[in-house]
């Protein structure tokens, strides 16, 4: 105990001294450095974080983003945690890295949000006619504040990705199901009993998207009737942990590491 | 802001708007309205010239159009570079004052953020149309209406630009990207990201010639596609290691001196 006391205080001084050095900082006055660097930073890296996420969406998820009667309870949880985890990932290790932010998932989310809504508007909707109630893509952004809460309390990556991981399958899910839910009701349609969305599949003809190609509630796990949905979920979510050290690896790797670096010297 | 305006021979200061940023906005206009005029094209003719490549209207509205992109891309790299490399030549061994190599960096971002544009309309802006329009549409070529403005405008132009960033860079911001440094990482990532798509656009046709004529989006043969998303990662080492040396700059600033006539004599290149 005597000694504790002598260590607390000079632990305490030096916070106290990091305190002071790091105000320092802030009111170091730069020629040169003027917030228009931070403004065109910001700016400029939505395009690449909005076009990365999306690509990544598109081509890993696309099918279940793209059509309310490819919303389904098998693979849509499972594809589209792991495809949109990945570059919210990569910013959340950039930002906190640059700048100790826990903003990089909402801060992708939000670009990627926009992207979506812009691609869904101007070309599924105004160029192909597409009505947007059966086009409209989904929103990670409500996920991405709580995966963004998560680093920020525990401020720790590998705690993140496993609880974030988790429940971001649930979350993306979860908070998307709300605008799907009208499109599950059931309704008559020549005689079947089919879903609202199902009906939408059929009214809207995708001539080089046949439904057998329709790859929804395929195989046995339809046996499990109403566990499906919590076994997709949980499989989502083990997936979306992957995915979020594969965002991990870009951010660290991809992003951060080249800086300074060269390939050669001559 | 108004003290850097009053002490450069230009008017402006480097990090003004109509100063250094001046790049960044002539650009993004530029490449903004290329993409109105493609997205208004396509959203004329598609339907009404794009659905048969062996009508003579095909031939009129898109073979003109494939060829009309590669031709003025390929022409603006070789009048860039060409400019780039010669003017850069030229200011090889000169002193750079620092309020001109801040104003280069600042150069050096407008660009970066024109690449940054240029990767947003070829990542999510056409893919969205492409997709739409392969999910509903028979394809009898390659050079569909969505592929021609996406692939042979905006692929190539990414290509381009993220050279020619690195050209700039190279001959104009030599304490970071000067020939004797080696070749950045930042900047073989972000090429590497432009030109691996080549290879995944040639992927792509021959694939969908080969295994499929429906489109299902996600499959696996499209997958590839992503690299050029993850990356381009290194645009953000390029900002991380041009704020390292802003950083650097203002730390040397009281032991450089100033040579005011430079801006001038560079001829604000």
């Amino acid at each position: 105990m005597a000694t504790a006391a002598p260590s607390a205080a000079a632990a305490a001084a030096a916070e106290k001294q990091r305190r002071l050095e790091l105000r320092d900082l802030l009111n170091v006055k730069y020629r040169y450095i003027d917030r228009t660097w931070d403004v065109v930073f910001w700016i400029t890296a939505i395009f690449i974080v909005a076009g990365a996420a999306d690509i990544t969406k598109l081509l890993f998820a696309g099918d279940w983003d793209f059509w309310t009667d490819w919303k389904d309870a098998q693979w849509w949880p499972v594809v589209t945690a792991f495809a949109t985890i990945i570059i919210p990932s990569a910013l959340q290790w950039i930002q906190w890295v640059a700048w100790r932010f826990p903003t990089g998932a909402t801060y992708t989310c939000v670009c990627l949000f926009m992207a979506s809504w812009v691609g869904r508007y101007f070309q599924w909707h105004v160029a192909e006619t597409y009505p947007l109630n059966f086009v409209w893509p989904i929103s990670t952004v409500p996920a991405a504040i709580i995966l963004d809460w998560i680093l920020m309390k525990t401020r720790s990556f590998v705690i993140t990705s496993l609880v974030g991981g988790g429940a971001w399958a649930i979350l993306v899910w979860g908070f998307n199901y709300i605008p799907l839910a009208p499109f599950l009701q059931p309704a008559q349609f020549m005689h079947h009993v089919m879903t609202v969305s199902d009906v939408q599949g059929i009214a809207y003809i995708r001539s080089q998207t046949p439904e057998y190609l329709r790859h929804i509630e395929r195989g046995a796990l339809r046996s499990f009737l109403g566990e499906t949905q919590y076994v997709s979920l949980l499989f989502g979510g083990t997936l979306a942990a992957i995915g979020y050290w594969v965002g991990q690896l870009i951010g660290r790797y991809l992003a951060v590491w080249p800086i300074g670096r060269y390939l050669k010297t001559y | 802001m108004d003290s850097m305006r009053t002490d450069g021979e230009a008017g402006y200061g480097p990090t003004d708007w109509l100063g250094g940023w001046r790049t960044l906005f002539w650009s993004c206009a530029a490449l903004l309205a290329c993409n109105v005029f493609l997205w208004i094209w396509d959203y004329n003719f598609a339907f009404t010239a794009g659905l048969n490549s062996a009508s003579r209207d095909f031939t009129l509205h898109y073979r003109t159009l494939f060829w009309g992109e590669l031709l003025s891309v390929g022409a603006f790299a070789g009048i860039w570079y060409g400019w780039l490399v010669r003017t850069g030549q030229a200011l090889k061994g000169k002193e750079i004052t620092p309020r001109e190599e801040v104003r280069r960096i600042a150069v050096l971002w407008g660009i970066i953020g024109a690449t940054s544009l240029s990767l947003y309309i070829e990542a999510s802006f056409w893919p969205n149309w492409d997709g739409a329009w392969h999910q509903t549409m028979v394809r009898d070529t390659a050079l569909t209406p969505t592929h021609i403005p996406m692939f042979y405008f905006f692929f190539p132009l990414s290509v381009v630009l993220a050279l020619g960033a690195y050209l700039y860079g190279r001959f104009r911001i030599p304490a970071v990207y000067g020939a004797e440094k080696g070749f950045p990482w930042s900047f073989f990532l972000l090429i590497a990201a432009a030109v691996l798509e080549f290879v995944q656009v040639a992927f792509n046709e021959w694939g969908h010639s080969l295994w499929l004529s429906e489109e299902f989006f996600s499959v696996p043969f499209h997958w590839p596609f992503v690299a050029y998303g993850w990356l381009a990662g290194g645009m953000f080492a390029v900002w991380g290691e041009t704020i390292l040396r802003l950083l650097g700059i203002e730390k040397e600033l009281p032991k450089v001196r100033e040579l005011p006539q430079q801006t001038a004599a560079a001829g604000g290149r």
